[in-house]
């Protein structure tokens, strides 16, 4: 990459440091920009700032806006009304592209990044102290403000000493086409999920009074707590009562891993509620949900975090975290709506599309690719339906999973609660019906093991690492390729006008006044059509909506008996109290 | 933080942004990467085992169409080991009694795996019973055709089943018929009358 004037007129290294509460807008404190060309440097306190009517330096076309993570810095620009930079490399998103999958000693912060390439990061290690000065809040002191001002301009020093290290491997196109997306996310990350507080707050205000309750009602058909306490020893007994095969650990233990426990409530659905349960009682801390004074929950999306590319915000801070269930907090603010459009079997429509398999990509044009695949490999008649074979489309749906996620026939079989050798019959006709796709995933695999790497259409890269996973490398181009489609599409959204509140795997949550939500709902839906036509050259992936309009909430159907549950045990204790 | 957030309200900003989205320089169909990562990559799968054997009667399968996919040879079979040898022609005048004319024919299944079907050719009187008479119109029908062959006791030939026609054509891996030949036979070829086979049907060892 190169970043000469013939390139940019200007090339703006830019930091803000900022406080932002829980759920709140981030408030910029003060900012220092360095112009790379010039040597012209600018440090603005944040009295000055909020004075500014536009930045102080060049976010024109001609320009490029550098930064470490810089849906913060855009997040300021959005705080202070500011128009965001057109070209906006971020060298954290290319720091994370250079190094995703590799072990990385000190992780991918600044701190990291400098480590990394063996620059001095001395000057950056008080990075902990004066983040906590500068989220405090103020009023600061003089010598506290020149300290925050001088922090920040080490930060842009290190962050010029990182370009020049990293400027050879950025390739600036595609280094852009990321920047294009922090941008967006910091639109989504200050628009934010509307919330029921109220809700809320009861939730928070009885939540011991209904664990207990909920350990009460929903332990009755298990008898598996003594207490708090989940009794592994009685939880064995159940199983055996119930004749159910449950996976177990090397020394002989149950298995009783979340993960588990989510696999076996999908063959055997009467574990769900006591899934729920356990995740309730121990992984779901309210108080961590971030929901601001404005009624909405904001944090940070962690864009490009995963290894595919995908957002990996905190669990508990995002509303989209927690269990299903607590999605029934989501609520529309009055004379608004909510659309949570997601696309149609998203990954199966990649692998068609990317493979080039044609028999697959006619199961996905079909509307119902499950069911053609049972029609394709001969198991029901052509003109079967989901109503006639349910059974069979199940199977096959699961055979289609399981090949997503590189299962064996072990595993299928017990998703499926069938033999292993019936397990084994679907998953070789998926390899006899879509001979084209796994041709296309056995030269993956050997690409990855031979170069390395694996890439996506848009350059976001994986290195196998020393101990390369197979499974993982051939569900990698679905998932990294999906993530692709999501930046995309938020991109394409925001830029058309279309407030996103949330970016949800293969989804996105928007919002609109009631009177232009079919609209906005139009729109998105073109944004996501178009993002899958640029990243699967060409097949326009389908899309679904659930819209929810005020005063009604969000429901997600697999959490809506736990929130009924919840809300009965809260009506009970109200009763109780005001009785 | 009213004061500072008032001018950058979402709605106002984007705006901006809509504007700055008409004119975004990403051409977005030429930074797509090809994700045909089979492309130039040169990999293969190597054949290093092709079991000479009618074909299983579970199987569905295909015959190779082409005259130089098959080989009419002798061979010596040792039934009770289940083996099948090839035997060089320089030989075939000395051990006339202990060899068998055969064709063998490229099989593959639905799985994509080779293997060769050896099936006897009529003797000098031109007869051929009814189990190898069978075998051969069930190869002359798996050119065309995906098939199962299954042994039929009562009859005393071999019955076939034939799949529905919408079935995708066998992909041939990409190797040579002398390749199949060579893998499969590359232990057992006798070249020599001192094989340890012949001298083992000649009660010398």
């Amino acid at each position: 990459m190169r970043v000469g004037p013939e390139q940019f007129s200007k090339v703006w290294l830019v930091d803000f440091e900022f406080s932002a509460l829980p759920g709140e807008r981030p408030q910029p404190v003060c900012l220092v920009a360095w112009e790379l060309h010039s040597g012209r440097k600018l440090r603005v306190w944040q009295d000055e700032l909020l004075a500014m009517p536009a930045p102080p330096y060049s976010v024109a076309a001609n320009s490029l806006f550098v930064a470490y993570y810089a849906s913060a810095e855009m997040g300021c620009h959005l705080a202070l009304g500011w128009e965001l930079p057109v070209n906006l490399l971020d060298l954290f998103t290319e720091f994370r592209n250079r190094t995703n999958g590799l072990a990385l000693p000190c992780g991918n912060g600044l701190l990291g990044a400098l480590a990394w390439f063996g620059l001095d990061c001395i000057q950056a290690l008080e990075k902990e102290s004066m983040c906590q000065l500068a989220l405090r809040g103020g009023p600061w002191t003089m010598d506290e403000r020149a300290a925050l001002l001088d922090y920040c301009e080490s930060d842009v020093d290190a962050l010029a000493k990182l370009l020049v290290k990293m400027a050879d491997g950025i390739d600036l196109p595609r280094a852009l086409l990321r920047g294009r997306y922090m941008k967006a996310a910091a639109f989504i990350e200050t628009t934010g999920t509307p919330i029921d507080t109220e809700a809320l707050a009861s939730l928070r205000q009885h939540w011991t009074g209904i664990q207990d309750d909920l350990i009460q009602q929903i332990d009755a058909d298990y008898q598996v707590f003594e207490g708090r306490s989940f009794k592994a020893v009685r939880f064995n007994d159940y199983l055996i009562r119930n004749s159910i095969p449950w996976p177990q650990l090397p020394s002989g233990g149950l298995d009783l891993s979340d993960d588990v426990f989510k696999e076996m409530a999908k063959c055997h659905p009467q574990i769900a509620p006591l899934r729920e349960l356990r995740v309730a009682l121990s992984q779901m801390r309210l108080k961590d949900l971030a929901v601001g004074q404005d009624g909405r929950n904001r944090c940070l999306l962690s864009a490009f975090q995963a290894k595919t590319g995908r957002n990996q915000p905190s669990t508990s801070r995002f509303i989209f975290g927690p269990s299903v269930w607590l999605r029934g907090l989501i609520r529309p603010e009055p004379g608004y709506g909510l659309a949570y459009i997601d696309w149609s079997q998203q990954e199966f429509g990649i692998a068609a599309a990317l493979s080039g398999d044609a028999r697959m990509q006619e199961a996905y044009e079909s509307g119902d690719p499950y069911l053609a695949f049972a029609k394709q490999a001969g198991t029901v008649p052509a003109a079967g339906t989901k109503d006639s074979h349910p059974q069979e489309r199940e199977q096959f749906k699961s055979c289609v999973l399981a090949v997503q996620y590189g299962m064996g026939e072990v595993s299928l079989a017990a998703r499926i609660g069938k033999p292993p050798s019936f397990a084994r019959e679907l998953l070789r006709m998926h390899r006899e019906t879509y001979r084209t796709f796994w041709r296309w995933s056995d030269g993956m695999e050997n690409y990855a093991l031979l170069h390395g790497r694996l890439f996506t259409t848009f350059g976001w890269q994986v290195h196998t690492g020393s101990k390369p996973n197979p499974r993982s490398l051939r569900n990698f181009p679905m998932q990294a390729n999906g993530a692709e489609m999501l930046r995309l599409a938020c991109c394409f959204a925001v830029e058309r006008g279309v407030r996103v509140c949330a970016p949800v795997h293969d989804a996105i949550l928007i919002e609109a006044p009631l009177g232009e939500l079919d609209g906005a709902v139009r729109t998105a839906q073109q944004a996501m059509a178009e993002a899958s036509h640029n990243v699967l050259d060409g097949l326009r992936l389908r899309s679904d909506t659930k819209i929810v309009r005020y005063p009604e909430r969000y429901a997600d159907p697999r959490g809506s008996k736990m929130w009924n549950t919840v809300w009965d045990i809260i009506d009970c204790i109200n009763g109780r109290q005001s009785g | 933080m009213d004061q500072m957030n008032q001018p950058g309200s979402p709605d106002q900003v984007l705006t901006e942004v809509r504007a700055e989205g008409r004119d975004a320089p990403f051409n977005l169909s030429k930074l797509r990467l090809s994700q045909d990562f089979t492309a130039n990559l040169g990999v293969k799968k190597a054949l290093i085992f092709v079991p000479v054997r009618k074909p299983d009667h579970q199987d569905f399968i295909r015959v190779h169409p082409g005259e130089d996919w098959r080989l009419l040879t002798k061979i010596l079979e040792l039934k009770r080991k289940g083996e099948t040898f090839l035997v060089d022609r320089e030989l075939w005048e000395q051990l006339q009694k202990e060899l068998i004319s055969k064709v063998l024919f490229t099989v593959i299944n639905r799985q994509g795996d080779i293997s060769l079907w050896p099936i006897r050719l009529p003797g000098e009187d031109g007869r051929l019973d009814t189990w190898n008479r069978s075998a051969l119109e069930a190869a002359n029908m798996a050119e065309s055709h995906w098939i199962r062959v299954t042994a039929n006791m009562s009859l005393g030939a071999y019955e076939v089943q034939q799949a529905p026609a919408d079935l995708q054509e066998p992909q041939w891996p990409e190797v040579t018929f002398g390749e199949i030949v060579d893998v499969a036979f590359k232990d057992r070829f006798i070249h020599s009358l001192d094989h340890p086979v012949l001298r083992r049907l000649r009660g010398e060892i």
